[in-house]
């Protein structure tokens, strides 16, 4: 019956690849523990693990390569793990090394490639584990084997005499040869005989094992075959039933030796003890399951299409004769409960644990900072924090950013901390925490912090605000300058993080989830990024307008308010029409003329104001249409490159529409 | 009656895999448990005639596992799922009681040679 492993790669892929992302993580957290002086024994133990599931999977899929460097991890790991210690930072960068190539041919195995490990990698990840080994010839160290020498006892002839004397009539004993021999196929033959040594011994007393026991536990079994004289009251057939059970063995001699003296009774193995009662598990309590993203995705889509169905069945049901709307009406507004309790319960399940976010942060941390010369020390709070996984994925770059920005920024290399009463390692705490219906992520490192003053005048010198704009600027408000493009408040530029573009894509990344950037520094104590997230992007209220023949969508949550106006009568300020709204006067723009779908604005016309950018604005449409929950897909290409759109929807006509990136929208 | 068969592993993969030879071999699979504590709660449950287990395993490794179970029941059939390179391992699981073992990679006819010997079906 030939495996087909084909079905299994997809779980491979994922199980491999979280095994590996943990001993990434892993890795880091013990350089800080070793720092720390907390127990590593625990943790390096994780390590071996992880390593060790790979190997195991891989070898499984057949997938060699993988296989191999995932031995060779494991191998450098062991001496660690016997000696309790952390791995020194070489080792560290050394299996981080290995944990990349590893993640890389897990990646490409997805794809369907079986690729063999890097040879160099492979021969670095070897030298090291020797380098460790030699190192584990220390004194100190934990015996590494039980049973080494004082074991070693030749079988004297009747050992164990006199245990159960008494017991009345025991059954006479007899002495039964057996020789085995080991199949050539079986790839550990000393661990085959060792099984039928323990085997026998459950029998009764084995009087010899040639080789002896301890040769076994060394691997040694030559000639693959092994010879026992057993003393035991089981009759011959039960000495043959309890070898025939035994796979891999290509020869099997049993026969009867000479009488022995009755002595001890039947020994059947160790006596059964009583039940010890299993430490209560609880994982009964949350069972789960491991569900495809992609099936969540689709899950999704179908909860879209059947608010979508509903939206169309009420739309349908206004066209019908008053007499029949109360009855389908009713069953709309049951089929709406039910689709949005499902929505909800769709929403729930795709609730993911940031933690799966978090664990790589240290992880880059530690590497740019060790390239830096800086030291760093990341904490992570809250990572149990649940939120949309579609939201995750897009969260990660920005996050990294925010990261490598503190790390390679923010902070300021050991001499210069300890130069401003710092301690030479610096802190970079990443928190979560739940607010209603948000989630706020926060990243705060205690660095230099950022300079108002030189962000004032880096966004003047790029021309992107006058001197007397940037004068006016709070300090607070100067900080966000810092997200505009091209503005750096690096001294110098490196090659790791960003030249200033780096904010900006995080801004932009952020607020296209809905979500909110803000940013908090003081000089020389440190800066803090607050990201205000929302739990769920997926769904959301749109307002629909139509100009020039086309419908398009804004997103609520932008949406201050509309006034009916008539763009001629409009007050001008510079040229251009202001709206008075809400005491402040709003520039207006026409939406038809922005997109370049010309035409001219009815009088009088709708004006949606909301925020964009620079403060409110005002959106002259050719009429408001309402408002709808819409399910958002992103764009495709080449949509996804134009400036001012976000997302595309689907009314309930069928009718495709997109929706507008209204904070960008007027600097398109 | 077809044997009952409880899987005892880590990695679902695993699990599935071993399923799927057991599932094609006229087994039952009377459970799955993903540590060695859940092993030794499913075996208690469920009193399968035959249990593969893993050996590196969290929370408790598959020979505590397999010494518990034997303690309680020394008439457990129990099957190590063991890599090359884990022979101390699994001798020190024979030890505690484990029946027979297996080496990864594995065939499904392997498999089911082994634990039909183990069963005496074969």
């Amino acid at each position: 019956m030939p495996l087909d492993l084909s079905k299994y790669l997809g779980l491979f892929v994922s199980e491999a690849g979280e095994h590996l992302a943990q001993l990434g993580a892993e890795l880091v957290r013990l350089e800080g523990a070793g720092r720390e002086g907390v127990a590593v024994g625990e943790l390096v133990d994780g390590l071996f693990r992880h390593a060790h599931s790979v190997k195991g999977m891989a070898a499984s899929m057949e997938l060699d390569g993988i296989a191999a460097l995932a031995h060779r991890a494991e191998d450098l790991v062991d001496p660690f793990r016997r000696r309790r210690l952390a791995p020194d930072a070489d080792s560290v960068d050394v299996l981080l090394a290995a944990v990349d190539g590893l993640s890389a041919l897990v990646a490409r195995a997805g794809r369907g490639e079986k690729a063999d490990a890097d040879p160099a990698l492979l021969v670095r990840v070897e030298a090291a584990a020797a380098r460790a080994r030699g190192e584990s010839q220390r004194p100190a160290s934990l015996p590494a084997m039980r049973g080494e020498g004082d074991e070693t006892r030749v079988h004297d002839p009747l050992p164990h005499r006199g245990r159960g004397q008494g017991e009345g009539a025991a059954p006479a004993l007899h002495r039964v040869e057996v020789e085995v021999e080991v199949a050539g196929a079986c790839p550990v033959p000393s661990v085959r005989g060792f099984l039928v040594v323990k085997k026998l011994a459950r029998l009764g007393t084995l009087a010899r094992t040639a080789p002896a026991e301890e040769d076994l536990r060394a691997g040694r079994l030559p000639g693959r075959r092994l010879a026992l004289t057993l003393e035991t009251a089981e009759p011959l057939s039960e000495v043959e039933r309890a070898l025939s059970q035994i796979s891999d063995l290509s020869r099997v001699e049993v026969h009867e030796a000479a009488e022995v003296a009755p002595s001890a009774p039947p020994a059947a193995g160790t006596p059964p003890a009583p039940a010890v009662p299993a430490p209560a598990a609880a994982e009964d309590a949350d069972r789960t399951v491991r569900v495809r993203v992609a099936l969540l995705d689709s899950f999704l889509d179908a909860v879209g299409e059947l608010i979508l169905a509903t939206s169309r069945l009420r739309e349908i049901g206004r066209a019908l004769p008053q007499e029949h709307r109360p009855a389908l009406d009713e069953g709309v507004d049951r089929l709406h409960a039910t689709v949005k309790d499902l929505r909800d319960k769709v929403m729930a399940v795709r609730l993911t644990p940031l933690s799966l976010l978090t664990e790589r942060l240290p992880r880059s941390a530690r590497d740019l900072a060790r390239r830096l010369g800086k030291q760093v020390e990341v904490e992570v709070c809250g990572a149990e924090i649940e939120i949309d996984r579609a939201l995750l994925d897009d969260l990660a770059d920005p996050l990294t950013h925010l990261l490598r920005n503190a790390v390679d920024h923010g902070l300021e290399s050991p001499p210069d901390r300890l130069r401003a009463g710092k301690s030479a390692t610096g802190r970079v705490l990443v928190t979560a925490r739940r607010e209603r219906d948000r989630v706020l992520l926060e990243l705060a490192d205690d660095g230099r912090g950022m300079d108002p003053a030189r962000l004032r005048a880096a966004a003047v010198a790029r021309g992107a605000l006058a001197a007397a704009a940037a004068e006016r600027l709070t300090d607070g408000e100067a900080l966000q300058l810092a997200c505009l493009p091209g503005v750096s408040t690096a001294h110098e530029v490196t090659e790791l993080s960003g030249r200033g573009v780096g904010l900006d894509a995080v801004k932009r990344s952020v607020e296209a989830v809905g979500g909110a950037l803000e940013i908090d520094s003081a000089l020389g104590r440190g800066t803090r990024f607050l990201l205000r997230l929302p739990l769920t992007v997926a769904v959301q209220p749109v307002l629909l307008v139509r100009v020039a023949g086309e419908v398009l969508a804004l997103p609520i949550a932008k949406v201050h308010g509309a006034a009916e106006v008539a763009l001629a009568a409009l007050e001008t300020s510079g040229g251009a029409p202001v709206l008075a709204y809400d005491g402040a006067l709003v520039p207006v723009h026409d939406l038809g003329a922005l997109l370049g779908f010309g035409g001219a604005r009815p009088a009088p016309c709708s004006v949606v104001v909301a925020d964009a950018e620079g403060g409110q604005v005002g959106f002259a449409v050719d009429a408001l249409l309402g408002q709808q929950e819409a399910v958002l897909k992103p764009l495709a290409r080449p949509f996804d490159r134009v400036p001012g759109l976000s997302a595309v929807t689907v009314l309930a006509s069928g009718r495709p529409v997109f929706v507008l990136d209204v904070a960008r929208l007027t600097a398109a | 009656m077809a044997k009952r068969v409880l899987i005892v592993d880590d990695a679902i993969f695993m699990r599935n895999m071993i399923k799927d030879i057991f599932a094609g071999g006229g087994f039952e699979i009377a459970g799955e448990a993903a540590n060695g504590l859940e092993a030794v709660e499913r075996y208690r449950e469920l009193r399968p005639d035959l249990t593969t287990m893993d050996i590196v395993m969290p929370f408790k490794s598959g020979i505590e596992a397999t010494r518990e179970i034997v303690k309680s029941d020394s008439k457990a059939l129990i099957v190590m799922c063991s890599a090359l390179g884990q022979e101390s391992l699994v001798m020190e699981a024979i030890e505690a009681g484990a029946s027979d073992f297996i080496v990864k990679p594995f065939k499904a006819e392997d498999v089911l040679s082994v634990v039909k010997k183990v069963l005496g079906d074969a």
